[in-house]
């Protein structure tokens, strides 16, 4: 009992001394500046806000739904319709085609049916069976109309087209769907534009006397930008905005990091952003049709080839790597660019991918990336482009065998790599030990991670780090920067978000149109990827350091279109309408 | 597109990698940052590797005990106070591990893990990391001078509350002009050590406080026993010896006049694993926190030991080791009827009030024997150390004379506590090599306690 009279006495103490205290800073309150105020309360909300626009972002673009639309039918004489969900359709014995066809005589995999420019077409993946249309038996394709029969060594079908245009099948809405539903893109990007409205305020209190009122007018420029974006976009389509509004708010943190670190560049970054945002509409649109598609790959490559001999020649060499162009009115990082035309290299359509398991002229194309990137000492883009080559090489090939092989052969050369190049050996003598080593070969990544840990949950706020004074603080460590003016989970968002891309790219396979999309959203999901680990470890001494940048985050023109492009192909997979939004023409 | 969908998962693979990578940071995060935070390139804290502004520390009377200001470190305006309460301070290189300037520096730099290295306002920010001590700046200072420049360590608490009021280790010096250590090796030995918090002692016989514990649980016939003491006895060609006979003594008697030859007897009946029990039970092997900071721990490690071994190890020598500030709060428990209460140097706040009375405490000794014990303690005194020595205060002792070699003088140990409502103090006194327990030790601890008691009232 007498324990606790005593606590209570303490308590009473307690407060007697905390009142003399407020009392006393009664008294300094009058140093107080306004701005002081403003980021006392205002860095609660970044935090807020970030969790809150990931979790409304994603939670629409994950629902899991049947697919939707339906562009045509198999019907099976007087017996059931079977709906054809994608633009390639395979047909075969096997569990893993589209159409499984469980009869004896049917192949594993036994033809293509495709859908392109309102024409279907056939194609027979070299059966035993053979494909017959209409009681004729067809070499290798065939156009297919509508009514027409289509036979499978024996088996019959009858090509429907549907209703009337493509139609909308029923939406078994799941309680997920449900849920999210709520979730108005309006209000998620409201929030967006208050993040990066009340963060250039903060930036610009930051600079105290040098402050520059054209920083607000850069914020509110981009603001501008992404609400007319928003506005066009919800009057023309009825697709998912979310996955640009996750796309808006990197690059308002991008906006954040180079008003922060090298304000000069702010108006360069942002006109950077606009072109990235017209790439990725001309991408979007110029992909759209399966045929042009095809056609456009063949481009890209011949462009990419052409700038890799041009770096080759009259590249100029930045921070240790020969991978600069200087046009005279501009410079950018032509490997940057090449990545697009990779990932559409390495794509393919359903009937290539199940007939040719070869993949040589991809195998050539990823060599001479490599191998320009080697010889440029770019090492870490040329361990992105070898992991992109992977993915895209397994989804073609679907062989793990031979990603075995090629992965043993990059060890082999990498150890190579290191052993003849100097600089990169002292990376990774310094991997793992960066403390000892505080001052010279760790310098940047134990700055990065003394930054890290001053910024805390919450951040110093935006304008108030240090980490900026260290060289490549806006591109290479720009995590720690992140997280020292914005705090860990601002920082921590920001790379979920570019792990979403991925998860989401991932998601959209089942129900994707064609391979053609889904092995370029899973090309650019995994450049992405192995992008934000080289980052993002690499700067917190998870991972050796490299000079690679963080998608859409780190300062820099080239990279910044680079990343609105790949998102191109993952936006191309989607092909999913907002059930709110029907009605709305596409 | 079930071929690719299967496919694909080589992404979703890899994306799950980077985020356990993610994981790991966090974790690491977490762990590591405020060591991150301390690294002396760290602008937001450090100028020129000292740091900038740091949070003010208070003894419990208000008396400023170390301050930051502008990069340059101030201690205490008195040079004895600042020599007495080094230890607890710590020193300007952060030689003394357990230092509060080492032990509380996320506080004192205001680094949390929510607010990273952000200030509200750089003069507001003091009040909030401001280290408010239990320590009485007075009393330390009485203790160093009571030790006159011998090593050893004084210790005083509050053995209701925990607060820890006095805390000084010997050698010192003074942290505004520290001297060159290594050219008098010997003079400051251990300089950079919080004798009371880092260091072990034989505790000789301080330590039939916790045999006694034991005989007075397991042995039946303790009150009425009587021993008889030759002056020596001899257990399995072991001798166990006292500097003179004592005749016929009762248990109580036995204690007073720290009779070897009566313990080594009770030992025996009590036998190894009783002795080991109620070692552990009395903070042996083990350490305590002190706000965080890790004690020593001292050793009783009897398993192996049997006939004379034993009954040495039951009078506090053999192996046995003892940590100063684990016995003072040993003894504090015997004071607070059987109930221990972990000390502490930090002033409470509101929350840790509420939930002390709850978590701190430990029930070590039944409330009989806690005050059987107690009573033969006041006895010791009353008996052999002299009431009039310890006039007023009430006093509950026993001291230790512990043998440190045939070469070199015993550790002179007194500890004990105050039978007193309004001033219920426990403390420990250890003098190397200072001699007799109650000649050197008993009047420094006199001294420190006189000063304790004129401080609280």
């Amino acid at each position: 009992m007498s324990n606790y009279l005593e606590s209570a006495n303490q308590i009473l103490n307690k407060i007697i001394a905390l009142y003399s205290n407020i009392a006393l800073m009664m008294g300094e309150l009058k140093t107080i500046e306004f701005s002081d105020i403003y980021l006392l309360l205002i860095r609660w909300v970044f935090p807020v806000l970030a969790v809150t626009i990931f979790v409304r972002c994603v939670l629409p673009l994950l629902r899991s739904e049947p697919y939707n639309t339906v562009w045509g039918y198999l019907q099976v004489p007087d017996s059931i319709k079977i709906p054809l969900q994608h633009w390639e359709n395979s047909i075969g014995r096997s569990k893993l085609s589209d159409i499984v066809i469980n009869l004896p005589f049917v192949s594993r995999t036994h033809a293509v049916l495709s859908f392109s420019a309102g024409t279907w077409s056939v194609f027979d993946l070299g059966s035993k069976g053979g494909v017959l249309v209409n009681d004729e038996r067809i070499v290798k394709s065939k156009t297919v109309k509508d009514g027409d029969t289509i036979s499978l060594a024996g088996a019959e079908f009858r090509l429907l087209a549907p209703e009337d245009g493509p139609e909308q099948q029923e939406n078994p809405a799941a309680w997920f769907s449900r849920f999210s539903h709520h979730f108005s893109s309006g209000k998620t990007l409201f929030m967006i534009f208050l993040f990066q409205f009340l963060g250039g305020i903060q930036i610009y209190f930051s600079m105290g006397q040098d402050a520059n009122p054209k920083l607000l007018g850069i914020f509110l420029a981009f603001i501008l930008l992404e609400a007319s974006y928003f506005l066009f976009m919800m009057t023309y389509t009825r697709k998912y905005i979310e996955l640009e509004l996750l796309a808006f708010f990197l690059c308002g943190i991008n906006l954040f990091v180079v008003a922060s670190a090298v304000p000069d560049q702010i108006a360069k970054q942002l006109i950077a952003i606009v072109c990235g945002i017209a790439v990725f509409i001309a991408l979007g649109l110029l992909i759209r049709d399966l045929g042009r598609a095809r056609k456009l790959k063949y481009v890209f490559v011949f462009g990419a080839l052409v700038l890799l001999v041009l770096n080759l020649t009259i590249g100029e060499v930045r921070f240790g790597a020969k991978n600069w162009i200087n046009l005279g009115f501009m410079s950018f990082q032509p490997m940057e660019l090449i990545k697009v035309a990779f990932v559409m290299a390495g794509t393919a359509t359903l009937d290539k991918l199940l007939t040719t398991r070869n993949i040589t002229a991809f195998i050539g194309f990823a060599g001479a990336c490599i191998g320009a990137l080697i010889l440029m000492r770019d090492l870490g883009t040329a361990v992105v482009f070898f992991a992109a080559f992977l993915v895209i090489a397994f989804m073609r090939s679907g062989d793990l065998r031979t990603i075995a092989y090629a992965c043993s052969g990059a060890v082999l050369g990498a150890i190579a790599v290191v052993s003849f190049l100097p600089y990169v050996a002292s990376r990774f003598e310094a991997w793992g030990r960066v403390w000892e080593y505080a001052n010279t070969i760790g310098y940047q990544q134990t700055r990065t991670l003394i930054a890290a840990a001053s910024g805390g949950v919450l951040g110093v706020g935006g304008g108030n780090g240090f980490l900026v004074n260290i060289p490549a603080a806006a591109n290479d460590l720009v995590f720690g920067l992140v997280c020292e003016e914005w705090g860990l989970i601002v920082a921590l968002i920001t790379v979920l978000i570019i792990l979403f891309f991925a998860v989401l790219a991932v998601s959209l396979m089942r129900e994707c149109k064609s391979p053609f999309y889904a092995i370029a959203a899973c090309g650019a999901a995994a450049i992405f990827l192995v992008q934000a680990a080289l980052n993002v470890f690499g700067s917190v001494d998870l991972l050796p350091l490299t000079g690679i940048t963080l998608p859409f985050v780190s300062n820099g023109g080239t990279s910044m279109v680079t990343s609105w492009a790949l998102l191109a192909f993952i936006k191309a997979a989607d092909d999913r309408g907002r059930p709110d939004r029907e009605g709305v023409g596409d | 597109m079930k071929l690719l969908t299967r496919r694909a998962l080589v992404v979703l693979v890899l994306s799950i990698i980077i985020l356990l990578g993610l994981v790991i940071f966090t974790i690491g995060y977490i762990r590591d940052a405020s060591t991150w935070v301390t690294h002396a390139s760290n602008r937001h804290l450090y100028t020129n590797a000292q740091l900038m502004e740091t949070g003010t520390i208070y003894d419990r009377k208000g008396e400023i005990l170390f301050q930051t200001r502008d990069g340059a470190k101030k201690y205490h305006d008195n040079k004895t106070v600042r020599t007495a309460v080094l230890h607890t301070i710590g020193d300007t290189n952060d030689n003394i591990a357990t230092g509060a300037q080492v032990a509380f520096k996320e506080k004192l730099t205001g680094w949390n893990i929510v607010s990273g290295a952000y200030r509200f306002n750089q003069r507001l920010s003091h009040f909030k990391n401001d280290l408010h001590l239990t320590l009485d700046a007075d009393v330390c200072m009485t203790a160093y001078n009571a030790l006159k420049g011998r090593k050893g360590t004084v210790g005083v608490y509050n053995y209701k509350t925990g607060e820890i009021l006095c805390m000084v280790s010997s050698p010192s010096f003074d942290p505004e002009n520290p001297p060159d250590v290594q050219a008098d090796p010997v003079k400051f030995e251990g300089v950079y050590i919080n004798r009371l918090l880092s260091a072990t002692y034989t505790p000789g016989s301080a330590f039939k406080l916790v045999t006694a514990a034991a005989a007075i649980d397991n042995l039946e016939d303790i009150d009425t026993r009587i021993y008889h003491c030759d002056g020596k006895t001899n257990i399995d060609g072991v001798m166990v010896t006292c500097p003179t006979p004592h005749g016929d003594v009762s248990f109580e008697q036995a204690l007073a006049h720290s009779c070897n030859v009566a313990f080594a007897e009770a030992i025996l009946s009590l036998g190894a694993s009783n002795l080991q029990d109620y070692s552990d039970m009395a903070g042996f092997n083990s350490s305590l926190m002190v706000d965080g900071i890790r004690t020593a721990a001292g050793k009783v490690n009897v398993s192996d030991a049997a006939g004379g071994d034993l009954a040495w190890a039951g009078i506090g020598q053999y192996d046995n080791t003892a940590n100063p500030l684990c016995f003072m709060a040993y003894v504090g428990s015997i004071a607070n009827e059987g109930v221990s209460v972990s000390p502490g140097i930090l002033k409470g706040n509101i929350f840790s009030a509420l939930i002390k009375p709850v978590t701190g405490k430990k029930r070590i000794l039944s409330e009989e024997t806690a005050e059987k014990l107690g009573n033969m303690m006041r006895k010791n005194v009353i008996d052999v150390y002299g009431e009039g020595n310890y006039q007023g205060l009430k006093l509950c002792a026993k001291s230790g004379t512990a043998q440190v070699g045939e070469d070199k003088a015993p550790h002179a140990w007194f500890v004990g506590y105050m039978d007193r409502e309004d001033c219920p103090l426990a403390f420990v006194v250890v003098v190397e090599n200072g001699g007799s327990g109650s000649k050197v030790a008993g009047p420094v601890a006199e001294k420190v306690l006189r000063s304790a008691v004129n401080s609280m009232n």
